[in-house]
């Protein structure tokens, strides 16, 4: 790093610098004073920003008509995930028609760099990344988000339900 | 000796190879499914088409001979243009729900389509629905929807099991495997079938969804689960064990395994392990480092040698460890009390005619060998009285590997425990030597997948083996402890530094190629 330094006269007169910001501070100050719907900030906690519904942000499981996990255990997303951060312990389900499902879905939300590869690779449209960007914690195990996070955490009100549907494609002979 | 040329090349073969054994000795590649080595031709898959130079069509490579002079070509368009037809028929009624199969990343069909498929099916008809995850027996559940019909399993029942539990039932589209009538598929070499299975029809219950095969190392080795020794490969990965598959040896196995040498992997994995070595002196139990509890009991072992120590081996470990511990014994410590424990004498002998010995140790041979080349007689009645009258004061046991094999475990480890002390080299824990009451030395040992060495099998034959991985780091192999017992410390010998490099490479010169391959990492990126 190269550090410049500035030694001209002109330097010496750091004073009309300070004021000025001084009185950048003031103006805001007196706006935001006598009109403060304007604000450009936010109360952060208890104000919140909402992203676009493209935005990437903490993962979803999405669920079937009757509220179980769309996911198979396929691991593809485990196998596509460059940081390594999902994972996954299949298990044999009762219903012949499903055969195989997770019986544990972790991601490790520190590891996670929200790439999304994790929602290209599914090939049932289980895993999403979905709007939320919020992942505060108060400790580290916090961080490890299971199924019960990942499918059922209140604000998404029961599970998201996918698109595609099984029951229908069997019926079609698919 | 005919002459043919294959995709160009000139190949000599035998009298009566078929185009399909003669392209595998040329190194040409070719799909087949219900073409196996090890099985009769059937010749209903329809994929091994070749063109043959002066035949108008494509034929099949398994039931067609070579003869003089013949021309085979399986690159042209037109095998192209029939294999992806045959493929496309493969496929009319497969569910493609790789993601549920276990075969997904070792599977003929997505090789296949890999490689001449990638086009859009023509097929408007719904798919034939058949019966998904049937039990066939108390290893294999089938899935008809995913079988092609290739009968390698029917095949397998009929001629190389006997058993004839498989076969196929009803005509065209709606035909499956499935098995007669009250008889499930229950023999001994049942788990076979899942591996001749091209696709994932036929899957094993103890290997069903447990990882997916693409996470999984494989590494070759020697059965450890009776006295034929097959030839098999492992598969791991960090996690642990997950399965066994036989590998081509002609003189041993063929291309079969039975099913009970398909549970070897199940005493090596961590959790049925010692970790820590296990010393009980002063009353009460203690864990030590494995190497540091050697070297305490060697204490034991100086003070008691001559012919108060005594020897006890089980034929599970390799001829270099027993030549190791025997010659310490013999040499070190003076004393010739080296016993046999033979698990299961009675049927030893036994011999099913395909693979199965009575002898469920893999190296009993190798141990007389040792014995006898160190002039040792003793029998275990020896022992007996030994520890009865007290003379024996120091016992040190070489233990089985695989616990399952010695019914008779727990009574011969009180039989031991009789003794003042016991110095107990074993790899699976035991609620027996738990429960034991003198002084006692249980160390970790190493299983046979991590260390190299030798099995002499039934018929006297040596195989090498060499290590596949590391699962208990801290244990000891036989060689290591026999050295730590006498009193020496462990030397690592140094790698000579250029030994794997080529002459014209700097010594600090890593390829890259060579990295990837010694690294641990999935393979990621090559579905």
């Amino acid at each position: 790093m190269s550090v410049m330094q500035n030694n001209s006269e002109k330097a010496k007169w750091y004073l009309p610098g300070v004021l000025g910001g001084l009185a950048i501070t003031g103006k805001h100050l007196i706006k935001n004073l006598f009109n403060q719907k304007k604000m450009m900030t936010l109360n952060y906690p208890e104000e919140k920003y909402e992203y676009s519904p493209r935005f990437k942000g903490n993962h979803i499981l999405t669920v079937k008509k009757d509220g179980s996990l769309r996911c198979t255990a396929c691991m593809l997303c485990a196998t596509n995930c460059p940081a390594e951060c999902i994972k996954i312990v299949a298990a044999e389900h009762n219903d012949p028609s499903v055969e195989k499902f997770p019986i544990q879905y972790e991601i490790d939300i520190l590891r996670c760099v929200f790439c999304g590869y994790c929602e290209e690779a599914c090939p049932v449209d289980a895993v999403r990344l979905g709007p939320e960007w919020q992942t505060p914690a108060v400790n580290g195990g916090k961080f490890i988000y299971d199924i019960n996070h990942l499918a059922y955490r209140p604000n998404l009100k029961g599970g998201i339900q996918t698109h595609v549907d099984d029951e229908e494609r069997h019926k079609q002979g698919i | 000796m005919p002459k043919c040329t294959i995709n160009g090349k000139e190949v000599e073969v035998k009298e009566g190879t078929s185009i399909i054994e003669a392209m595998q000795q040329s190194g040409d590649r070719i799909a087949h499914y219900c073409w196996h080595p090890g099985l009769s031709v059937a010749g209903v898959c329809r994929l091994c088409m070749v063109e043959i130079e002066g035949n108008p069509r494509v034929q099949i490579a398994c039931n067609t001979m070579v003869t003089e002079g013949m021309k085979i070509n399986n690159t042209s368009d037109k095998v192209k243009d029939a294999v992806k037809w045959g493929l496309d028929f493969h496929l009319i009624n497969h569910p493609l729900d790789c993601p549920i199969c276990d075969q997904a990343g070792e599977c003929g069909l997505q090789d296949q389509y890999m490689e001449y498929g990638k086009y859009d099916p023509e097929m408007a008809e719904p798919k034939q629905k058949k019966h998904k995850v049937v039990d066939l027996g108390p290893t294999v559940v089938l899935d008809s929807e995913r079988c092609i019909l290739c009968s390698r399993c029917v095949r397998f029942t009929e001629e190389v099991s006997k058993t004839n539990e498989l076969g196929l039932f009803n005509r065209g589209d709606r035909t499956e495997i499935g098995t007669h009538d009250g008889m499930p598929l229950d023999n001994k070499y049942s788990l076979n079938t899942v591996d001749i299975c091209p696709v994932g029809a036929l899957t094993s219950k103890d290997f069903r969804f447990r990882q997916r095969v693409w996470y999984l190392k494989d590494a070759e080795t020697v059965c450890n689960g009776c006295s034929t020794g097959c030839n098999v490969k492992v598969y791991y990965n960090r996690e642990g064990f997950f399965r066994v598959k036989p590998v081509y040896n002609e003189q041993v196995n063929g291309y079969w395994m039975c099913d009970e040498g398909r549970d070897i992997y199940k005493f090596v994995n961590k959790d049925v392990r010692y970790v820590k070595a296990q010393v009980r002196t002063n009353g009460g139990w203690t864990e030590m480092h494995a190497g540091a509890a050697a070297k305490a009991a060697s204490e034991v072992l100086k003070a008691s040698a001559g012919d108060s120590a005594a020897l006890v081996l089980t034929a599970q470990y390799t001829v270099e460890e027993f030549e190791a511990i025997v010659n310490t014994f013999v040499n070190e410590f003076k004393s010739k009390k080296v016993y046999f424990w033979i698990n299961n004498k009675e049927t030893f002998d036994s011999f099913d005619n395909l693979l199965i010995r009575g002898d469920k140790n893999p190296n009993t041979k190798g141990l007389l060998k040792v014995l006898e080349k160190h002039g040792i007689s003793a029998t275990w009645a020896d022992l007996s009285a030994g520890l009865s009258s007290g003379a024996i004061k120091t016992v040190v046991v070489a233990g089985p590997e695989n616990l399952a094999v010695f019914p008779d475990f727990a009574e011969r480890a009180k039989e031991i425990s009789k003794a003042q002390n016991v110095i107990w080299l074993q790899a699976a824990k035991h609620d027996a030597l738990a429960q034991m009451n003198n002084n006692a030395w249980i160390i970790p040992m190493k299983t046979f997948v991590e260390k190299d060495g030798t099995f002499i099998n039934h018929a006297g034959l040596e195989q090498k083996f060499k290590k596949a991985t590391v699962v208990v780091s801290e244990a000891l192999t036989l060689t290591e402890a026999a050295l730590l017992l006498s009193g020496k410390n462990l030397t690592i010998q140094a790698t000579p530094a250029n030994e794997f490099l080529p002459l014209n490479q700097r010594p600090d010169q890593v390829e890259l190629e060579a990295r990837k391959k010694n690294e641990f990492v999935f393979k990621r990126g090559s579905l």
